[in-house]
């Protein structure tokens, strides 16, 4: 067991379909605004990660534009071309390589505004197989994977809609999302244009203009600039083939994997027991059964009982997406690092109307490639 | 105060060429000749199709090319009411997308599959490989699969 890292800081901004901003602003004014909050300069941090694309940014090396923004001038910095949950995970490394003593770790895109984010999804494909053929693409893969855990599990169009529901209704009730959705309903999600089947255009996640930093320290910076730190008491990382045809797309062995790994370190015998809530980073509605249950926290297969009995509301025995995830805003390299925001949040009991009661061990999801090829799975801590 | 919001943009555009692998070339070659060609693992003995130079799960070298057969099962599928292209979501007249399971192959293969009524289309159906009349070396010469 390493050196305890906690989180001292967490921002996100309120994410939009167009924030009317450059990048380099709204990635400023985070980052100051964070600084200011937990009463810092950059000067108390000693090295930055960022999660951006070069694709996602239409330039190459992207960060440079952005280093100077984030207060990183003449300092360690390093780009993770992944989801935001990364680069926190490789802040918590350098923090426990005893060579830094606190992190910044930044995600950020335009997924909104400046590009259409299927396009971006598209680049992911095999450039010399798949992507020329058009077939199999982030859409038509969560469908796939959809309609084998619905065949599999007698999970109806109906739950997968009340499903949807549930999460839009959330997103309404956080401030930082971008959708709006004026009452939904399992008809209106039915009603949604159709995709690949079952999906239609209301089951899928919110591509828009957004970031999201959070601030890691030892524990002996951490007691210097807060007074209520945050745990990271586990971390797990896995990857699996890239190859669709390979995959078993309900058992997200990867996914399993970071999960183990995560409750491994945390000691984390029961996670259904011993996690208050989970922040699920979720392309499309429905992966979030076949995402939950591979991470133990609810039955395998037992999608329609969670939609009926109300598990993963708010108030339910096991909270999933209480902030609405990534339904609500989904900026890509952003999405992941949201996740670990929302459950700082709610372990600080600053979660308004989503506020799961009394919660104190929460896991947080990022992932990235198609299907979810790549899972990073925190687990966070309030002690007291 | 000016610049409080911003709403000029600048366009921005790439364009790329992408050559393909040793294994993909001779997949390609294959499909002329009307053949479906994977490649087999020494170590964990999988078949896979297309073709590819490593088995990530072994870590071995791969080049005992074989060909598999032109029938297979239906593994899974979705119903496309929609094609993306440069990430424009456009309606299409429904068509289905399968992963389809070659005999004597271990990974899954897409493929459009006709023939099947789209509210009839099911996993298990016996599944066989259409070509266009004049192959010329291309994805597109394994034109779709049919029920066998």
């Amino acid at each position: 067991m390493g050196k305890r890292v906690a989180i001292v800081g967490y921002k996100q901004t309120k994410h939009s379909f167009d924030n009317l901003v450059s990048r380099e602003r709204m990635v400023y004014e985070l980052v100051k605004s964070l600084y200011s909050d937990i009463g810092i300069t950059k000067d108390a941090i000693d090295t930055f990660i960022l999660a951006s694309n070069d694709f996602t940014d239409g330039r190459t090396i992207s960060e440079v534009y952005i280093v100077p923004r984030i207060g990183a001038y003449m300092k360690d910095e390093s780009k993770v071309e992944s989801d935001g949950l990364n680069a926190a995970l490789y802040a918590y490394m350098r923090i426990q390589s005893g060579l830094y003593d606190t992190a910044l770790a930044i995600g950020f895109s335009m997924s909104g505004s400046e590009f259409r984010a299927p396009m971006i999804n598209s680049y992911v494909m095999d450039p010399a197989y798949e992507r020329p053929r058009g077939l199999i693409n982030f859409h038509s893969i969560a469908a796939l994977q959809a309609r084998v855990y619905m065949e599999k599990y007698g999970f109806k169009e109906r739950d997968l809609a009340k499903l949807t529901v549930k999460d839009l209704k959330n997103a309404n009730n956080n401030p930082y999302a971008a959708r709006r959705e004026q009452k939904p309903t399992v008809d209106s999600v039915l009603g949604s244009r159709p995709l690949y089947a079952p999906l239609h255009e209301a089951h899928v996640s919110a591509y828009a203009d957004g970031a999201a930093a959070v601030v890691l320290a030892s524990e002996e910076a951490a007691k210097r600039i807060t007074d209520k730190p945050l745990w990271i008491t586990g971390v797990g990382h896995s990857m699996d083939t890239y190859y669709l045809g390979d995959r078993d797309l309900l058992r997200m062995d990867s996914l399993r994997s970071a999960g183990e790994q995560a409750y491994r370190m945390a000691g984390i015998k029961s996670p259904k027991r011993e996690i208050d809530l989970a922040e699920l980073h979720t392309n499309f509605a429905s992966e979030e059964p076949v995402f939950a249950e591979a991470l133990g926290l609810f039955k395998e297969g037992s999608g329609k009982e969670v939609v009926a009995n109300g598990d993963s509301n708010v108030d339910g025995k096991m909270p999933v997406n209480p902030s609405g995830g990534p339904l609500g805003a989904n900026p890509i390299n952003a999405a992941g690092l949201i996740r670990l925001v929302d459950v700082c949040a709610q372990l600080n009991g600053e979660a308004g109307k989503n506020q799961v009661k009394g919660a104190k061990t929460g896991l947080a999801h990022g992932q990235d490639g198609p299907g979810a090829q790549q899972n990073v799975v925190f687990i966070v801590r309030r002690e007291k | 105060m000016p610049g409080e919001t911003i709403k000029s943009m600048v366009p921005i555009t790439f364009l790329y060429r992408n050559r393909v692998g040793q294994a993909l070339e001779t997949y390609i070659d294959g499909l002329k000749d009307k053949k479906i060609l994977g490649i087999k693992c020494p170590a964990c003995d999988k078949v896979y199709v297309p073709p590819r130079t490593v088995c990530g799960c072994c870590h071995k070298k791969l080049d005992t090319y074989v060909e598999v057969e032109q029938q297979g099962t239906l593994e899974n599928f979705t119903v496309a009411h929609v094609t993306i292209e440069g990430g424009e979501i456009k309606d299409a007249e429904p068509y289905v997308i399968g992963m389809i399971k070659l005999k004597g192959a271990d990974s899954l293969l897409s493929a459009v599959v006709k023939g099947v009524a789209v509210d009839k289309v099911k996993t298990g159906i016996r599944v066989k490989a259409v070509w266009k009349e004049e192959t010329q070396g291309s994805y597109s010469d394994l034109a779709y699969f049919e029920p066998a």
